[in-house]
């Protein structure tokens, strides 16, 4: 029997070989490419189950997917095989809120889970930009996080136990319902961030937390943006910790305002602190921090601080923010966003220096970069903009891109900080971790995954070069049907 | 030359402003249905592209352009500025401009071009017009009625064009269909848009008023700008005060067509109209933040099971305790009721006719 028919047997109309989905299925929004010989699209563990023993007995590759928004190609199946839309498992099983947790399916969309919440007065603080439309599951697979991992970390923080369907089919729990627990090997943190190369996460039970009872927003003004890099490091130097402090270079505070024209933005390179906690320490703090911006001196001073405490105004600027990352055609739209180099962080004090680097690299190859993201993390996201239609340009971005991340190497930081490494960016994992880390991973993955079918390509976990996807605009850049790679 | 008129062509600049970021996948309503990634925005702009480098239009391609209902929510909410259901509208006419289309699409060229209407109907278009008396052959401003509301509500054509009437607004004599199943789903309609042109000019009309959201975005966009057009319920709100409106004891909701709100902005009027008249309770999503009803581009009549879905889905958003439904466009009136909306859905005119009759 055909495999389509045999995956027919387990979900039914739920698995395709059509060409027109097969295509739709081969990418995310990074420039990686691989098309999948079968879509299918499971409701429950028992399925996943079935079609993962499938396609150990038949040796198929088989990549997990969320809502398919990844920036690094991690749900791209570079080898073909068996692509399995999860995003269809969509449940919130379970509030339980006297444990602190909720348990949920890996389709669930952050911001789903997070209005189920508000009503209860908790939240789960992984706040990525794409909030809106991202899955749980794709959260855990690549310890995604957001605006406010300053203070309140990524999803690794949040995970207390999962469900994985492992290689084989067999299905294992890896945590506990416990705040606590100091049984043997951490299992669940292994899988977070293994980007579906060990096992198929179906299940999760989640920790979440009261929702602040305030919230303040300050926003300063820099003449450039590592006099905002700057500033950032002396509040923290101050024992402030916000609880997002985010950093809008002048092009991305010029495609707000394009995108949002009511935004109160002032000119310049602009830094958002969040502040949050009861009413009179975020009033303390955001006075704090306002002083401390402006209190320097000549051009290390910030141009203009303003503290904002009403919801719907601080609501509107962070609804912008999180779509900035997409906009920048608003400026131009000959020229489009190109997610490559766009994940890297460093220490935080080394951020005016990445800044700098960034800046350099971006006259260098003659690629306008828009600078923005969670710099109080260290985490700069680089929007590299080009005419996709100008082959000099797309050549020179790629140049770009891995600058950028050797860059970042550099200083002491990383490749990505919350999108993943996919394919995108694999063959920097040796220089980033080390071979001797590399070489625990790759044992970890040839336990786990002895046939190798667990979304085979990604972080450099293939034995012998680890090189697949260089800065993620090489040759895979095909775009088209039955390309795999 | 009418914009139809132009050759068929899938713009490469406005596809390359789809990053593939997602955001359209959480607003899509037939993805909502289908769940598959062929049936989102973000999908439809894939294959448009693969189908500008070659490939095949199959049965799954098809699918993939003609469940979009053009509401274009995915538009509104674009970062980055793309206009899908452009994109996908243009795609559909390259292909039928190479003979492959749905059923349902052929279905709408043989009709429109037996019959001048979507139906097929052979009957008179105006039966609905009692009194064809004194119709001027020259007006100022002449009522565009549809072919739905023609055919298939021509309670509310009568209702609309009493009140119209009053205002000294004429009929065009021999409408036609106004052209937008067609051009939706990607082919040509300059023979019965020619027509309807060639009428309102010899009627010296300048202003163009239609009770159908459908009827109304094409007249606007895709007519060359020789006219004002004006949506019934913009018409009424500028005339409340000469209409002597009496309050009603009811509370009904309002659902915004989407080439009447995000196609044109026109959320305002029909609220101000309902509100004259009766409690206005807003659905749980609404203006530019409204739901489909399912019925457009095509997809009532190419993929009626995920049209009724869609409705369904849209229905949810009802707020609870209304006596009625309002809405401004025959074919969400339709789609809605078809649902099960366990309330009656009418058209603004309805309510209006309402008014007036207890005055």
């Amino acid at each position: 029997m055909d495999i389509i028919d045999r995956l027919r047997d387990i979900v039914g109309e739920r698995a395709t070989a059509a060409p027109a989905e097969r295509l739709c299925y081969s990418s995310d929004a990074s420039q990686v490419r691989g098309t999948p010989d079968y879509v299918v699209r499971p409701l429950s563990t028992a399925e996943v189950s079935a079609v993962v023993g499938l396609a150990a007995a038949e040796g198929v590759p088989i990549t997990a997917r969320g809502a398919g928004t990844g920036l690094a190609g991690g749900a791209v199946p570079l080898r073909g095989g068996i692509v399995l839309d999860l995003s269809g498992m969509n449940r919130i099983l379970e509030m339980d809120l006297a444990n602190l947790a909720v348990v949920v399916e890996p389709g669930v969309i952050q911001a789903r889970l997070n209005e189920r919440l508000r009503p209860f007065g908790f939240f789960f603080p992984p706040d990525p930009g794409s909030a809106n439309f991202c899955t749980i599951g794709g959260l855990i697979a690549n310890n995604g996080s957001g605006m406010r991992c300053v203070k309140y970390g990524t999803t690794r923080n949040y995970v207390l136990d999962l469900e994985v369907v492992l290689a084989d089919g067999s299905v294992v729990r890896t945590g506990s319902r416990t705040l606590k627990s100091a049984a043997g090997y951490d299992l669940t943190r292994l899988f977070i961030g293994s980007e579906g190369t060990l096992g198929v996460v179906t299940g999760a039970v989640l920790r979440v937390m009261p929702l602040p009872k305030a919230r303040r927003l300050v926003i300063a003004s820099f003449s450039s943006a590592e006099e905002a890099g700057r500033a950032v490091a002396r509040t923290f130097a101050a024992g402030i910790v916000p609880s997002a402090c985010e950093i809008l270079d002048r092009t991305t505070v010029a495609v707000l305002r394009r995108c949002e024209p009511s935004l109160k933005l002032p000119d310049g390179d602009v830094l958002l602190f969040e502040v949050d906690g009861s009413e009179g320490a975020v009033a303390e703090a955001a006075a704090e921090i306002a002083a401390l911006c402006s209190s320097s001196s000549g051009a290390a001073a910030a141009a203009s601080v303003a503290v904002v405490a009403g919801a719907e105004e601080m609501e509107e600027i962070w609804a912008a923010r999180r779509l900035v990352g997409a906009a920048v055609s608003r400026l131009d739209p000959t020229k489009s966003r190109i997610y490559v180099g766009e994940d890297v962080g460093v220490p935080i004090k080394m951020i005016p220096a990445l800044i700098r680097e960034v800046a350099e690299i971006s006259v260098r190859f003659g690629i306008p970069a828009m600078k923005y993201g969670h710099i109080g993390d260290g985490n700069l996201h680089v929007a590299l903009f080009i005419d996709v239609l100008d082959e000099g340009e797309k050549a020179r971005l790629a140049g770009a891109a891995d600058a950028i991340h050797r860059a970042a190497i550099r200083l002491g930081g990383t490749v990505s900080s919350e999108h993943g490494i996919g394919a995108a960016r694999s063959e920097y994992m040796a220089e980033q971790v080390g071979f001797v880390a590399l070489s625990v991973m790759r044992a970890i993955k040839r336990a786990l995954d002895p046939k190798g079918i667990m979304n085979p390509g990604k972080l450099g976990l293939d034995d012998g070069p680890a090189g697949v996807g260089g800065s993620g605009c090489g040759a895979r850049a095909d775009g088209t049907p039955g390309g795999k790679s | 030359m009418t914009r139809d008129q132009q050759e068929a062509k899938i713009d490469q600049r406005a596809l390359e402003l789809c990053v593939r970021c997602g955001t359209c996948r959480s607003v899509c309503p037939a993805f909502e249905v289908l769940g598959w990634e062929s049936k989102n925005t973000r999908g439809r702009i894939m294959v448009a592209k693969a189908l500008r480098e070659g490939f095949p239009p199959d049965a799954g391609v098809l699918d993939s352009l003609n469940t979009c209902t053009t509401c274009g929510i995915c538009a509104a909410k674009c970062p980055a500025g793309a206009n899908p259901p452009s994109i996908v509208q243009e795609a559909r006419r390259v292909l039928v401009g190479r003979g492959v289309m749905t059923a349902a699409q052929a279905g709408f060229r043989a009709k429109v071009a037996e019959s001048a209407n979507t139906f097929g109907e052979l009957g008179d278009r105006l039966g609905w017009l009692s009194d064809r008396e004194g119709l001027p052959d020259r007006a100022d401003s002449v009522y565009f009625v549809g072919c739905l509301d023609s055919y298939r509500y021509p309670e509310v054509a009568a209702r609309t064009f009493e009140i119209l009437r009053r205002f000294g607004v004429s009929l065009l004599r021999d409408e036609k269909c106004c052209g937008s199943p067609l051009i939706r789903t990607g082919s040509p309609a300059e023979t019965v848009m020619e027509e309807n042109l060639r009428q309102i000019r010899e009627m010296k009309a300048k202003t163009v008023i239609t009770g159908c959201a459908g009827c109304y975005s094409t007249l606007k966009r895709d007519y060359p700008p020789e006219f004002e057009v004006v949506s019934v319920p913009e018409f009424l709100a500028l005339h409340l005060s000469e209409l002597d409106l009496k309050r009603l004891d009811m509370t009904v909701t309002y659902h915004d067509p989407c080439h009447l709100g995000r196609h044109a902005g026109i959320y305002d009027p029909p609220r101000e109209v309902i509100r004259a008249i009766c409690r206005l309770v807003e659905m749980k999503r609404s203006r530019e933040e409204a739901r489909c009803c399912g019925g457009g581009g095509g997809v009532r009549a190419g993929y009626p099971d995920l049209s009724l879905e869609i409705a369904k889905h849209r229905l949810q958003d009802v707020p609870d305790g209304v006596d009625a439904i309002v809405s401004c466009c025959p074919l969400c009136v339709r789609n809605l009721s078809d649902a099960g909306a366990g309330v009656e859905v009418i058209d603004l005119i309805d309510l209006v006719a309402r008014a007036l009759e207890t005055a």
